[in-house]
């Protein structure tokens, strides 16, 4: 740490724009914080002055290995005080964590979830999740039912923008079936099809599946909400880029591109289009336009890591960890919980979470 | 108020007293030591917000609030270097904040101009610690004395290796990305040149193939694939001339996924401009050849990002409770990345706040390593298979510098 009087001196200097001292002076000043450079390698050496450092190499041996033990002993020490603190929070927000599940249920009533967002002063237009696929056999079940809820959770609140990352991609290979169990989770929400949002579920580089038209009744006027579901994994990340490297590389070989025409602007329009615009299999349907940025980042982890989302679009997310406030070492994954979606629109909108809707 | 005030004054003359100064010190020591027995990330992440917000709600200027936001970050990286951390990059002037009022502007540039120079003045202060700044960023948008003093700074400590101190400077990580892209696509349209050109140009036919083994077996002296000019080939010549071209077989067929296949194409790079070339003479072909554009896989865009030859990205700290990225680190804060949002203004922040931020890290890192299995693992298979080749890399890439 730097001492009170040196910091004066030189705050002194900068805010004469470095002309008060000359270098040798500034040396001089550093010269009693700075390690010995050979023990830089193995350990810090607590600032010795030169007739110390000319002492302590002949003592090394024994003074190392006091040292070392010191350390090692510090290391676990702190180790334990903060692993009961870990776990002392932990079992505090486990105990928060409960008492918001109750008090906010949305108990598949649309209007009580539209009520708990009433208030808020801002809503993400689009949301994107992170989700992980466990490791148990019925795992994609129990992400396809969690990919379900937050469809229906952010329909009822007025997302209409919802993109679901899961790593391995396995979401894609069965966007049918995925289609099915969101308007069967709707119905539960919702009631009869005629109240439903219009689905519409797509992945890059896959044709959009929309649920069928209905048919021109005279309520086609309550019929105008809508839901986007876009489907993202680890391939239309880093991946993407290296693709898109690959067709400009090849464009440029035959004389179509020059490389100075690679702005910041044509990579955002190539990579925007990707999860924006799906393959439409009926030119009829109207673009779905999605907004590619997303606003918000709901990680349901125990730690904030993007495990491999792709990167371009994350520029101004704001990102929120369902378990980040546990400093998450419980060792599995979050369970995608109402109340954690809700903490985490209540954030982005910067209110605070309390007791009692 | 007024009574807090007194307590605050109070207190930091207690804190500056010399005694109270030694055992916190002594503390911090003892803290730092600690932190180095137990893992310690290889590559941490700074962004440093809150200076103007620190100055405005302390009531003093905002250039004051960068000066003091500069004195946290030398505490920081002295605890970072100190603790084994190799390197630290910080995210100090975005491509945007040109947009801010000039008199800030200035005085930030000012001030990096002041401190890189100082810096320049030190030079074997830094070569004995083996403290190597580089700074990353569009440096043609600097004017040309900030220019100098980044220049000169850079060179000076461009020798020394062991801990890297990157500074993003008129920076931003879309910018950087395209720049990977576009420095990509160039070194793939400049053609291939001379004995690869041959090998290129048949594309691997099986007639070339077949020459090939005749021309092995038979040790003969007939080169028709090599028409271009090496009519001398012998047998002696052979062996000389099949190295490049299984270089570049691996170069084409390995390109997608393995990591060794990257590998070499990273060090072909690399050695390529210090005359790794290939001895014969030049041979020219009759229309340009370029590398197949299927080579480029993640880890050659990976090689022309600006972080190149730097551990993959442990940790990526913000401060001051902002909770995005900005355009920083966007590609680099990819898989495993631990990103942390601290509700701290940037000048505040000392070591007492990244001690937990490194206790936890700790924490999970060993966790996983004892059990492999558990969800939520940080270093497991996919760290090992993934960033090992990263890991690889950087141990190669300073071979190669000490070559």
């Amino acid at each position: 740490m730097v001492s009170q009087r040196d910091r004066e001196i030189l705050r002194d200097d900068l805010r004469a724009r470095g002309t008060k001292l000359s270098a040798a002076e500034r040396e001089s000043l550093l010269k009693g914080y700075l390690p010995d450079p050979a023990e830089l390698g193995t350990k810090p050496a607590p600032q010795p002055t030169a007739s110390e450092r000319r002492k302590a190499q002949r003592k090394t041996p024994i003074r190392t290995f006091l040292k070392s033990q010191t350390h090692y002993l510090a290391y676990a020490f702190t180790h334990i005080i903060f692993g009961i603190v870990v776990r002392l929070l932990q079992a505090y927000h486990a105990v928060v964590d409960r008492i918001f599940a109750i008090v906010y249920h949305h108990h598949r009533t649309p209007e009580l979830i539209r009520k708990d967002v009433k208030n808020l002063k801002r809503l993400p237009q689009h949301l994107s999740t992170i989700l992980t696929l466990r490791k148990e056999d019925d795992a994609l079940a129990v992400l396809m039912d969690e990919v379900a809820e937050l469809a229906a959770w952010s329909s009822c609140s007025g997302i209409s923008q919802l993109s679901v990352y899961e790593k391995s991609g396995v979401l894609k290979s069965c966007i049918p079936t995925l289609h099915q169990i969101i308007t069967t989770k709707l119905a539960s929400y919702y009631g009869t099809p005629s109240h439903q949002p219009i689905l519409q579920v797509f992945a890059p580089h896959h044709p959009v599946h929309r649920s069928a038209p209905i048919s021109n009744t005279t309520d086609n006027t309550a019929q105008h909400q809508t839901l986007t579901i876009l489907l993202l994994s680890s391939t239309d990340g880093r991946e993407t880029l290296v693709d898109l490297t690959k067709t400009l590389a090849e464009m440029s070989q035959n004389g179509k591109l020059s490389p100075e025409d690679i702005t910041p602007d044509l990579v955002d329009a190539e990579i925007s289009e990707i999860t924006t615009q799906p393959l439409s299999m009926d030119p009829s349907l109207p673009d779905t336009v999605l907004k590619p940025e997303p606003d918000l980042l709901l990680v349901f982890g125990p730690f904030l890591k993007l495990d491999g989302y792709p990167p371009w679009q994350l520029r101004l997310t704001e990102m929120y960890c369902t378990g980040g406030r546990s400093h998450g070492l419980s060792g599995d994954g979050e369970a995608v919980e109402y109340q954690g979606y809700m903490r985490g629109l209540w954030h982005f909108a910067g209110a605070q979470m309390r007791f009692g809707r | 108020m007024p009574g807090s005030l007194h307590m605050s004054r109070l207190r930091n003359w207690f804190l500056a007293s010399p005694p109270a100064e030694y055992a916190i010190t002594g503390l911090k020591e003892l803290l730092i030591g600690a932190l180095k027995q137990g893992p310690v990330p290889q590559h941490v992440a700074f962004v440093m917000d809150g200076n103007r917000r620190f100055a405005r709600s302390h009531g003093i200027e905002t250039v004051e609030g960068h000066n003091l936001g500069f004195e946290a970050l030398a505490r920081i990286l002295e605890v970072c270097y100190k603790s084994g951390v190799k390197v630290v990059t910080i995210y100090a002037f975005s491509i945007e904040n040109f947009k801010r009022s000039k008199f800030e502007v200035d005085a930030l540039m000012e001030m990096a101009k002041v401190k890189l120079s100082q810096m320049a003045q030190h030079g074997d202060l830094l070569d004995r610690y083996g403290a190597k700044v580089r700074v990353l960023g569009r440096l043609d948008m600097l004017k040309p004395d900030v220019l100098e003093a980044v220049n000169k700074a850079v060179d000076m400590t461009s020798r020394n290796g062991d801990r890297v101190l990157n500074i993003c400077f008129p920076y931003t990580s879309r910018d950087e990305i395209t720049s990977a892209i576009r420095d990509t696509v160039e070194d793939y349209t400049t053609p291939i040149q001379q004995g690869r050109t041959a090998a290129a140009a048949s594309r691997f036919s099986e007639s070339h193939i077949a020459h090939n083994i005749r021309a092995q077996t038979l040790g003969s002296t007939t080169h028709e694939a090599h028409s271009d000019s090496e009519s001398t080939s012998g047998s002696s010549g052979q062996d000389d001339d099949t190295f490049p071209r299984h270089d570049y077989s691996d170069r084409v067929y390995g390109s997608m996924s393995s990591c060794s296949s990257s590998t070499t194409l990273h060090l072909g790079n690399q050695q390529d401009p210090k005359g790794g070339s290939p001895p014969r003479p030049a041979a020219e072909a009759d229309s340009p050849v370029y590398i197949s554009p299927e080579t480029i896989s993640r880890q050659t865009l990976n090689d022309h990002m600006l972080t190149k030859g730097t551990p993959p990205l442990d940790i990526l700290i913000r401060t001051s409770g902002v909770e995005r990225l900005s355009d920083f680190m966007l590609w680099q804060t990819h898989e495993n990345t631990e990103i942390v949002f601290l509700n701290v203004m940037w000048p505040e922040f000392d070591l007492w706040h990244f001690l937990p931020v490194m206790l936890g890290w700790q924490r999970r890192i060993s966790k996983s390593r004892q059990d492999p299995n558990a969800e939520g693992n940080f270093a497991g298979d996919a760290k090992l298979s993934e960033e090992g080749s990263d890991a690889m890399l950087w141990s190669q890439g300073g071979k190669v510098k000490d070559i």
